[in-house]
C-alpha cells in the first residue's frame, strides 16, 4: 500500500512537471486541421497540429496559460490549458480576413487589442512576400515612410515620426539616433515574426514618449519539435539590382530552444522612372543574431543577441542650398557594376548590438518578469574619405521588472523601467554634444474584461534627469555645454469597449509627453545627411499630448467595415525651422517651440469577400489626415498625404487547371494618394499620383515557395510629400518600376 | 540533415566574411569647389607627383581643413572662369556620372 502511495505521488510530481499539453483542432465538420500554429505567447513557444490535426508536447506550463491557434483561413482562437484535459478545439472558417475587421482572438505583447487600438500583422513571409518590411506595414492605415529608396527609411504613424514614434525590438527601445530623417530604423526583417502598432499615447507599459505611436516587433517565437527546422532565402531586385539572402534555424532538445538567423544584402543606386540613376542611393547590410531558451519547471530564461551592420549612402548631397541644384546633379545616367556597389561619399556606417535576457516565472495566476536589455549603437557620418563628420555612439540600459496578476475576469499589470542612456562623441568633431540621461517610470495597468464589455485603466509616472558636459573647441567653434535638468510628468491611457451582436465600439483617451532631446537641446553643426547647419535650444519645454480614439466595426461572413476618428492636441510642439541665414553654403535651421498643434482624421477599412467568388478579397483603407498648428497659418512639417490603399487578392488554389503552373495567389495593390497642400513654410505642394504593384505567388514543390514581385507597375513618377528628398531639387522622384524574384526554401 | 545543417553554417560564415567595413579607401581625385555665378565649379588639382589621385596620408591632408592649393593661371569652365589664387574648399568625393 505504501509502495502504491508512493509511486502514485511519484506519478502526480513527474505528471505536473511534465505535464502534457495534447489535443485535437478540428474545423466545423470535425475535420482534422493540419499544421495549426499554436503558440504559448506567454512562454514564446509555438509547435504544430500533424496530419491527424492532433498535437502532444511535453512542455509543462502552468494552469489556465492561454493557447493561440493560428492557420491561414480559419479564425484564430484563444483556448485555456487545463492540467490532465484533451483539449478538443474547433476553428471556423474565416472569410473577412483583417485582424482588425473580423472578430477573432489575438494575442498582443502591447495590452489588450479589445479596449486598446492596437493593431498586429505578420511580417514572418515579408522577405519573401514583399519589397521591405516598412514598406508591408504601410499598409496598415495612417502608417507612411520617410525614405530615399530602401537604403533609408522611417515610418510615420498619423503624421508624426523621429522621436515620436517610439520603436521597441523583443522589449528593448531601439535608439539608433532616431532625431534626423536620414537615420533610419536600425535592424531588418530577419527573423521577425509580427509587429504590433498603438498609434498615439496609449502604449503606457513601454514608456511615455512614443505620442506618436509606438511599433513593437518581436522574433519568431521558439519552436518545439524535437530536432531542427530551418530556411534559406533569396531575392533579387532589377530596379537597384539588390541581392538579398537570409538564413534561418530552429532547433529544439527537451527545455532547450535555439533560433539563429543571418542576412547580408547589397544594393546599387536606384533607377527613376526616366532610366537614369539616384547617384549614392546605394546601401549595403549584414547582421545575425540567435536566442535561447531555457525552461525548467515554472522558471524560464531567455538571452538573445543580435548584431546588424549598415552602410547606406546619403543620396541627394549637394553643397548649398539643396532646393536650387538640378536634378541632373544628382542622377548618373548609366550604373557602373565594377563601381556603384561600392560605398562612397558621404555615407554612413552604423553599427547596433543588442543584448537581452529575460526570466520569467509563471504560476496559475501570474507571470513575474525581469527584463534586461542592452542597446549599443554607432553611427560614423562620412562626407571626406578620411574623416568623419561625427562619430557617435549611443548606449542604452534597460532594467524592467513587471508583474501580470489575473484574478476573475481581470488583469493587473504592475512593473517599473529604469534606463540608462549614453551619448558619446569618438572624436572632436561633432554636431550634437556628449549626454546622458536616466529614466525611471513606475506603472500600473489595469484591464477588464467580461461577456462584452471591456475596460482599461493604466498610469504611469516618468523621472527623467538629462545632463551634457561637453567644452569641445573644434575649427574655431566650441561647445560651451554644462546642463543639467529634471523632467517628469504623469502619463495614463483609458479605454472602454462594447460589444453588441456584429457590432464593436472602443474609445480610448490618453495623455503622455516627451521631454526635449538633446539634439533638439544642444545641437549646432553641419549635418550632411540632411544639407542643413542646426542649432538647438537649450529653453524647450517638455511636450504634452492628449488624444482621443474612436474605432467602430461590424462584419459578417462576406463584409466587414472599421472605422476610426481620432483627434490629438500637442502642447509645446518641437520643430525645427529654416531661417534666412548661412553657415558657409548651409542654411541654418533653428529648433524651436510651437504652443499648439492639433492633429486629428479618420482611418477607415472595408473589406468585401463576395459570396460568388469565394476565393476573392477586396480590400481598402482610407486615411484622412489634417495637421493644424496653431501658431501660424502654415500647416505641419512632413505630413502625409491622403490616402486609399486597394488591394484586390485572388487565392488560386480552388482551380485545378491552374495548380500545374504552380500559381497560389494573385495580387493587385493600388494606393492613391492625394495632393497635399497643407504643408510648412519651407515644404512645397505635392501632387496626386496612383501607384499600383503587382504579385504572382506560389510553391514549387513542399520545399520551394516563390514570388514575382512588379512594384510600380506603370512607371509612375512621383515623390511622396514625406520623401526625404522632397526638397531636394524640387523633388527626386521614387524609384521606378521594378520587378523582383523572391524564394524561399524551406527545410 | 546534418549535411544542411553544416552547408548553412559555411553560407552563414561566407556570407559575413564576404562584407567588411572597409574605412580604408583607395586613392580618389579632389577638386577646388568654387562657388561660380552658375552653380558649383569643380577645378581638378594634381597630387605632389603631378598625378590626379590622392591616396592615403595625401588623401587626409587634402580633406583637411588646413590645405590650400593654389591656382597658378586662370581655369576656364565653359562660360565661367575660375581665376587663379589660392584656395581652401577642397573636396574629394564622387559626383554622379
Amino acid at each position: 500500500m505504501k509502495k502504491s502511495i508512493l509511486l502514485l505521488f511519484v506519478m502526480m510530481i513527474t505528471f505536473s512537471i511534465n505535464a502534457q499539453i495534447r489535443g485535437v483542432v478540428i474545423d466545423k465538420d470535425s475535420i482534422p486541421i493540419v499544421d495549426v500554429e499554436i503558440l504559448i505567447p506567454d512562454y514564446d513557444i509555438q509547435f504544430y497540429t500533424n496530419y491527424l490535426g492532433e498535437f502532444s508536447v511535453d512542455i509543462g506550463i502552468t494552469n489556465g496559460s492561454h493557447l493561440y491557434l493560428y492557420k491561414d483561413g480559419y479564425e484564430s482562437k484563444i483556448s485555456q490549458y487545463k492540467d490532465d484535459t484533451e483539449l478538443v478545439i474547433i476553428l471556423d472558417d474565416l472569410h473577412v480576413d483583417i485582424d482588425e475587421i473580423s472578430v477573432t482572438a489575438s494575442y498582443n505583447i502591447l495590452g489588450n487589442s479589445k479596449v486598446t487600438n492596437i493593431q498586429n500583422i505578420s511580417i514572418k513571409d515579408v522577405f519573401l512576400n514583399s519589397n521591405s518590411m516598412l514598406e508591408s506595414v504601410t499598409e496598415l492605415s495612417g502608417v507612411d515612410i520617410i525614405s530615399s529608396g530602401s537604403g533609408i527609411q522611417k515610418v510615420v504613424v498619423r503624421g508624426l515620426s523621429g522621436m515620436r514614434v517610439v520603436t521597441y525590438l523583443n522589449g528593448m527601445q531601439i535608439n539608433n539616433q532616431q532625431w534626423a530623417n536620414d537615420h533610419g530604423i536600425g535592424f531588418t526583417d530577419l527573423g521577425l515574426d509580427k509587429v504590433e502598432l498603438i498609434k498615439g499615447s496609449s502604449a503606457l507599459r513601454y514608456g511615455s514618449e512614443s505620442i506618436g505611436g509606438l511599433l513593437y516587433f518581436k522574433d519568431h517565437p521558439f519552436v518545439k519539435l524535437e530536432g531542427s527546422k530551418g530556411f534559406i532565402a533569396s531575392k533579387f531586385n532589377s530596379n537597384s539590382y539588390l541581392s538579398s539572402n537570409q538564413f534561418g534555424l530552429k532547433w529544439n532538445r527537451n527545455n532547450l530552444f535555439f533560433n539563429i538567423h543571418g542576412e547580408y544584402s547589397i544594393s546599387s543606386d536606384y533607377r527613376l522612372p526616366n532610366n537614369q540613376y539616384l547617384f549614392n542611393s546605394r546601401f549595403k547590410q549584414n547582421a545575425i543574431k540567435f536566442s535561447i531558451a531555457h525552461k525548467k519547471n515554472n522558471l524560464q530564461n531567455i538571452f538573445r543577441y543580435q548584431l546588424h551592420n549598415e552602410s547606406p549612402g546619403i543620396p541627394g548631397h549637394v553643397h548649398g542650398d539643396p532646393s536650387t541644384v538640378e536634378l541632373t546633379k544628382i542622377l548618373s545616367s548609366y550604373i557602373d557594376f565594377n563601381t556603384d556597389f561600392k560605398i562612397t561619399r558621404p555615407n554612413q556606417f552604423v553599427t547596433n548590438q543588442l543584448f537581452i535576457y529575460e526570466s520569467n516565472y509563471f504560476t496559475d495566476n501570474s507571470k513575474i518578469s525581469l527584463y534586461l536589455g542592452h542597446f549599443r549603437n554607432n553611427l560614423q557620418e562620412y562626407e571626406k574619405w578620411t574623416q568623419p563628420a561625427f562619430n557617435l555612439t549611443l548606449s542604452n540600459t534597460l532594467i524592467n521588472p513587471n508583474i501580470k496578476y489575473l484574478y476573475n475576469n481581470s488583469t493587473i499589470e504592475l512593473g517599473s523601467q529604469f534606463s540608462i542612456l549614453n551619448n558619446v562623441n569618438n572624436i572632436n568633431q561633432r554636431l550634437v554634444p556628449d549626454a546622458s540621461s536616466i529614466n525611471i517610470g513606475p506603472y500600473a495597468i489595469f484591464n477588464y474584461e467580461k461577456d462584452n464589455l471591456g475596460v482599461n485603466l493604466g498610469i504611469r509616472y516618468d523621472y527623467k534627469k538629462l545632463k551634457s558636459i561637453d567644452n569641445t573647441v573644434n575649427n574655431n567653434k566650441i561647445f560651451d555645454i554644462d546642463y543639467s535638468k529634471s523632467f517628469s510628468n504623469p502619463s495614463f491611457s483609458s479605454g472602454l469597449y462594447y460589444k453588441f451582436k456584429d457590432h464593436i465600439t472602443r474609445i480610448s483617451y490618453s495623455g503622455a509627453y516627451r521631454s526635449p532631446h538633446f539634439s533638439e537641446l544642444f545641437s549646432n553643426g553641419v549635418h550632411h545627411g540632411t544639407n542643413r547647419y542646426e542649432i538647438g535650444d537649450d529653453d524647450l519645454l517638455i511636450e504634452n499630448a492628449n488624444q482621443i480614439d474612436l474605432k467602430y466595426q461590424w462584419s459578417n461572413e462576406h463584409l466587414g467595415f472599421v472605422i476610426n476618428p481620432f483627434i490629438q492636441h500637442i502642447t509645446n510642439f518641437i520643430s525645427i525651422n529654416p531661417t534666412d541665414s548661412f553657415s558657409g553654403v548651409y542654411r541654418i535651421y533653428n529648433y524651436i517651440q510651437y504652443e499648439l498643434v492639433e492633429i486629428k482624421g479618420v482611418e477607415m477599412n472595408i473589406h468585401y469577400h463576395p459570396h460568388l467568388l469565394h476565393n476573392l478579397h477586396i480590400e481598402q483603407s482610407y486615411s484622412f489626415l489634417n495637421t493644424k498648428n496653431k501658431d501660424d497659418s502654415y500647416g505641419l512639417a512632413l505630413t502625409p498625404a491622403n490616402s486609399i490603399k486597394t488591394k484586390l487578392l485572388l487565392d488560386l488554389n480552388e482551380y485545378d487547371k491552374l495548380s500545374k503552373y504552380k500559381i497560389n495567389n494573385l495580387s493587385v495593390y493600388h494606393i492613391h494618394k492625394f495632393h497635399q497642400n497643407s504643408f510648412a513654410q519651407y515644404e512645397e505642394f505635392t501632387d496626386s499620383y496612383d501607384v499600383i504593384n503587382l504579385q504572382l505567388g506560389g510553391k514549387l514543390n513542399s520545399k520551394l515557395e516563390y514570388n514575382f514581385l512588379i512594384h510600380n507597375l506603370f512607371n509612375e513618377e512621383y515623390t511622396p510629400h514625406i520623401s526625404r528628398l522632397r526638397g531636394v531639387a524640387g523633388g527626386v522622384p521614387n524609384p521606378g518600376r521594378s520587378i523582383s524574384i523572391n524564394l524561399k526554401y524551406n527545410f | 540533415m546534418k549535411k544542411t545543417k553544416l552547408g548553412i553554417f559555411a553560407i552563414a560564415i561566407a556570407l559575413f566574411s564576404a562584407c567588411s567595413d572597409s574605412h580604408d579607401d583607395e586613392c580618389h581625385e579632389c577638386h577646388i569647389a568654387f562657388d561660380g555665378p552658375n552653380g558649383e565649379i569643380e577645378v581638378p588639382i594634381n597630387n605632389s607627383a603631378g598625378g590626379e589621385e590622392f591616396c592615403g596620408a595625401e588623401l587626409e591632408e587634402a580633406e583637411g581643413a588646413d590645405f590650400s592649393y593654389t591656382l597658378t593661371e586662370d581655369y576656364i569652365a565653359g562660360a565661367d572662369t575660375v581665376p587663379a589664387g589660392t584656395y581652401t574648399e577642397i573636396h574629394c568625393e564622387e559626383h554622379a556620372h
